[in-house]
């Protein structure tokens, strides 16, 4: 479908719409017509990526929801942008159209106070002795030093009601080194019947504390919204203050942008292959992809000088440049891990006793990943094909066309075979961007940023667990005034409860969860 | 591998007395209780808010190239079973309540590690409605390991620290 296509269809819903750039189409949209509008849009290839709610109650005297969706084979974003009331703000429910929007209706009436009518909407992002329905954090009028009382309220899960079952409660502290968020299994005998998550421990109010910050203490922020996707959000961040200006970064630092994502992969499936051979029982094989993983981070961290990539990126490039020399010692350095790495995919596919675990395990079908909008690898298990870097192109990926594999069980396995093969893709898409590395220039000055109207920005980037989405706006002065960030996992904790309340055991629950391997300080920011 | 590992260590290199005056409450546990915890070490951590890229870190000192064992440290799944709790952060408010319930479960004497900026000085997290800000505002924390996060060399330092603390 192309973009005229789409610009038809709004004219058959009465839509006026109008054009932010050549890839962005926005259409105001009135409450009463939301769903219809939805409707229409949805039997066409569209992809939900966002929600997020804007108090602009300042300048308009309303509150703004902004929906963003992704037009397939378009390489284009259409927004839906409505305008709501200042008392009682409310709207439609869009999750019984868009199952994908749960959350977002959840987390919007947690932190503005914005009604979704028709739904039940449990609070999500804060937890229960948060004083609900008095204070709203991300309303202009709440102060970000607030005090609030802390006391223990505890979470209202399903208990277990006939003879037989029994509950398992996991964390919000674990037995691993792994994040916090509260785990409740619902069991009868081994089975697992019901299965449900608290998460949102981690919420640090960083979305709040942005607004008012420069966009370099922005950038500084995105860098530490998550450890593991750090240069995912830090790219995204970037892209989303870039596409003010007309101004198109320089080849070169485009390149070395797509390098750097592609060794976070890289980092990032290593690690992910360690934890599931670690949860299968399977510690030889666990080992091996944690020092492999480690050797990973130290490849990163002799060229870009962090571990993490920090400190990379600018709003318009890269802070400082990196020696060829370095990129002809990575493309050495990856041709020795790929032929190690050989020999551990041959004992993770060859050991009967894991693929036992994996088979059949956590199955999540093509049509339930659909329905909770799962993204990266997890939805590509599953069998949908959807992929930023070749569906909504960035940096280096419209030079170079990543291999971008699929599977169709829907299992542990799957996703761990997707997780080889991307590896493996890594292994040669590096070198083929090392190769045709431009020189040059690597920072752009942005000139036009102060000028822009309007200011609003968004920067979409395929992090290692899925599509990545920041939203930025600026005022005048060119602080931040809003600031959206929608991780992967994020869209993914969803379909992980799901595939997990499958046929599964106790024992299968932490396979599941990190065949998955999502972030937690991704999701509660 | 390892050996490189320990020759970059050197245990009689590390250096007690930068950080003594921080170290009070170690020096006051009694001479035999030093002892018995100079050999050997239980480590529970606990995420208290942060990134996650102190857990990525702390979870690569158990993998065969830093091989946390060979050094007399492990981790351990309950806090019953710890003698250093490491704590990385900034102290989140739906985690304080968590963190203090973790800190009381252990048995004394307690040694408290903050991991990372966050934890150790509140790093570039602003103070909030949901962010409460370093961890020594809630529990009393021997050693710092600062960083952003700290490379996993750099916390077997601070743990090979504290362990030789307990051995002087």
């Amino acid at each position: 479908m192309n973009k005229s296509n789409i610009i038809s269809i709004l004219k058959k819903c009465n839509l006026d719409e109008s054009t932010i750039n050549t890839s962005h189409l926005l259409c105001n949209i009135q409450k009463e017509d939301l769903q219809t509008s939805i409707e229409v849009l949805l039997k066409e290839k569209v992809s939900f990526l966002t929600m997020f709610a804007i108090d602009e109650r300042l300048s308009s005297g309303k509150y703004r929801l902004d929906l963003i969706f992704l037009v397939l084979n378009a390489n284009s974003l259409l927004t839906f942008k409505i305008y709501l009331d200042e008392v009682k703000p409310s709207y439609p429910a869009i999750s019984k159209l868009i199952p994908a929007a749960e959350w977002f209706e959840r987390e919007i009436h947690d932190m503005f106070g914005i009604i979704a009518e028709g739904v039940d909407l449990e609070p999500l992002v804060l937890h229960r002795d948060f004083p609900h329905g008095k204070y709203f954090p991300m309303r202009k009028d709440f102060k970000l030093n607030q005090e609030i009382k802390i006391s223990e309220v505890p979470h209202e899960f399903i208990q277990p009601h006939a003879e037989g079952m029994h509950q398992v409660a996991v964390g919000p502290i674990h037995a691993g080194i792994i994040e916090p968020g509260h785990l409740r299994f619902c069991t009868i005998g081994e089975q697992i019947l019901d299965f449900n998550a608290q998460l949102f421990y981690t919420h640090k109010g960083i979305e709040k504390s942005a607004e008012g910050k420069t966009i370099e203490e922005g950038l500084v922020l995105a860098e530490h919204v998550c450890g593991m996707c750090s240069y995912s959000h830090s790219v995204a961040y970037c892209q989303a203050v870039e596409s003010l200006s007309k101004v198109i970064i320089p080849k070169r630092a485009a390149y070395i942008r797509t390098i750097c994502l592609e060794l976070e992969r890289l980092n990032s499936h290593l690690s992910d292959l360690s934890a599931i051979c670690s949860a299968g029982g399977f510690a030889i094989a666990s080992m091996q992809a944690a020092s492999f993983r480690e050797k990973a981070m130290q490849l990163t961290s002799k060229l870009t000088s962090h571990r993490f990539f920090r400190g990379l990126n600018t709003v318009g490039g890269l802070k400082r440049d990196i020696d060829n020399d370095e990129f002809e010692s990575l493309k050495n350095q990856l041709q020795n891990l790929k032929k190690e790495f050989e020999s551990l995919e041959k004992i993770i596919i060859d050991s009967d006793t894991l693929l036992d675990r994996l088979e059949t395990t956590g199955e999540l079908s093509f049509i339930q990943a659909k329905k909770f909008g799962i993204v990266g690898p997890a939805a590509r298990a599953s069998g949908i094909d959807i992929d930023l870097r070749r569906d909504f192109k960035y940096a280096g990926y419209s030079n170079f066309a990543p291999v971008i594999s699929i599977e169709t069980e829907g299992d542990a396995l799957s996703r761990t075979k997707i997780r080889v093969k991307d590896i493996y893709s890594i292994f040669d898409f590096i070198p083929r961007i090392i190769d045709k590395l431009p020189i040059g220039k690597i920072k752009e000055e942005m000139p036009e940023l102060l000028s822009a109207t309007p200011k609003e920005g968004i920067g979409l980037v395929e992090s290692a667990k899925g599509s990545l989405i920041h939203y930025v706006r600026l005022d005048e002065k060119n602080k931040i005034s809003r600031w959206h960030v929608r991780s992967a996992s994020y869209m993914n904790w969803r379909g992980m409860v799901q595939a997990t309340k499958g046929r599964n055991i106790v024992p299968d629950g932490p396979l599941v969860n990190k065949s998955f391997n999502l972030c937690y300080a991704c999701v509660d920011r | 591998m390892c050996g490189q590992i320990k020759e970059k260590i050197m245990l009689e290199n590390l250096n007690t007395e930068d950080i003594k005056t921080e170290l009070s409450r170690i020096e006051k546990l009694d001479k035999n209780t030093r002892q018995a915890l100079s050999k050997s070490l239980l480590i529970r951590h606990l995420d208290a808010g942060s990134c996650n890229a102190e857990e990525a870190e702390l979870l690569a000192l158990s993998n065969p190239i830093y091989d946390l064992t060979q050094f007399g440290l492990d981790f351990t799944a309950s806090p019953r079973h710890a003698d250093v709790l490491t704590v990385s952060g900034p102290v989140t408010r739906h985690l304080k309540i968590a963190m203090e319930k973790t800190y009381n479960a252990m048995p004394s004497p307690k040694i408290v590690i903050a991991i990372g900026d966050g934890a150790c000085n509140g790093s570039i997290y602003e103070k909030s409605y949901a962010c409460l800000g370093k961890v020594d505002d809630f529990l009393p924390v021997d050693i710092y390991i600062p960083g952003d996060p700290p490379t996993p060399m750099q916390i077997l330092n601070g743990l090979l620290l504290c362990k030789k603390l307990m051995s002087l």
